[in-house]
């Protein structure tokens, strides 16, 4: 299992505990955050499910990069950085838009939405030429024996 | 990678990609107002991600990895996974087109019956791929 995927499982796992426990934050009633529900629901979806299989697919799915490092499977790491960046963020500006009206948690709101746009085009640009049949599998591997 | 998974992993890829933009636009919306309507985008966002990002990716990676038949085609019939995947995608733009338009047809309800159908074909198509190789 590549480096960027056990980091993506892991980060997965801590974003699994932390929906659950907002989960049960929102079952008591003395307890009142602003956004709680938005946030319950995209640290179970897309911290931890989407978050998951990020990870597992970049080492499962065929025709991976083998070799380690940061630009060897830079658009794994990319994505994983900028997900959950902007997952960090929406987790803090959110709820301190409910408290304040001060312009900078509008600003990183909004920062969080690009960075996430940005992680999700990361990973599709990791993935997409890796969708293939055996066929082209074979031949991408003879290309790259070839070079 | 069989085609019928390459097509689904493609086309959850696609509905990965909408999804995302749609909950960056409400996300924004928090923030700085863009227009009344946009919260109309909330039931296609989770429409979208649930069912086109995440249904679909599971069920096209399911389709390539579980175990093949030793005999016969080794996925089993083909066609029949060509119309899962027609049917859960008409079922998703069904659900999807009921909350933009209103249609005299309840399209909830047809998109819902595609969105059954597929799931029926994909229990078929894999019943009997739940299986280990091993005699002993």
């Amino acid at each position: 299992m590549p480096f960027v995927s056990r980091t993506f499982v892991k980060a997965g796992m801590i974003y699994f505990v932390l929906s659950l426990i907002a989960g049960l934050l929102l079952e008591i009633d003395a307890v009142s955050l602003p956004a709680l529900m938005p946030l319950f629901w995209h640290m179970l979806m897309v911290g931890w499910i989407t978050q998951i299989i990020f990870g597992v697919s970049i080492w499962m799915f065929p025709g991976r990069n083998r070799e380690e490092g940061f630009v060897n499977q830079k658009w794994g790491w990319l994505t994983l950085i900028l997900l959950n960046s902007g997952l960090v963020l929406r987790l803090i500006a959110e709820p301190a838009l409910g408290y304040s009206e001060a312009q900078i948690w509008s600003v990183l709101l909004v920062g969080s939405a690009v960075l996430q746009v940005a992680g999700g085009t990361t990973y599709l640009i990791e993935m997409w030429p890796r969708i293939m049949s055996k066929k082209q599998q074979r031949k991408k591997r003879k290309r790259r024996r070839e070079s | 990678m069989p085609r019928p998974s390459r097509w689904m992993i493609r086309c959850s890829f696609v509905y990965l990609f909408l999804g995302i933009l749609m909950g960056a636009m409400m996300l924004i919306h928090k923030a700085y107002f863009i227009h009344s309507a946009i919260w109309m985008l909330l039931p296609i966002h989770i429409e979208v991600t649930i069912f086109g990002w995440i249904i679909q990716l599971t069920l096209g990676t399911a389709y390539y990895m579980l175990p093949r038949f030793l005999e016969g085609p080794s996925r089993g019939d083909s066609r029949l996974a060509y119309v899962m995947i027609a049917s859960l995608n008409l079922g998703i733009i069904f659900v999807i087109a009921d909350s933009l338009l209103s249609f005299a047809l309840p399209f909830d309800w047809i998109g819902r019956i595609f969105e059954l159908a597929a799931v029926g074909l994909f229990v078929k198509l894999h019943w009997n791929r739940i299986t280990t190789y091993r005699t002993s």
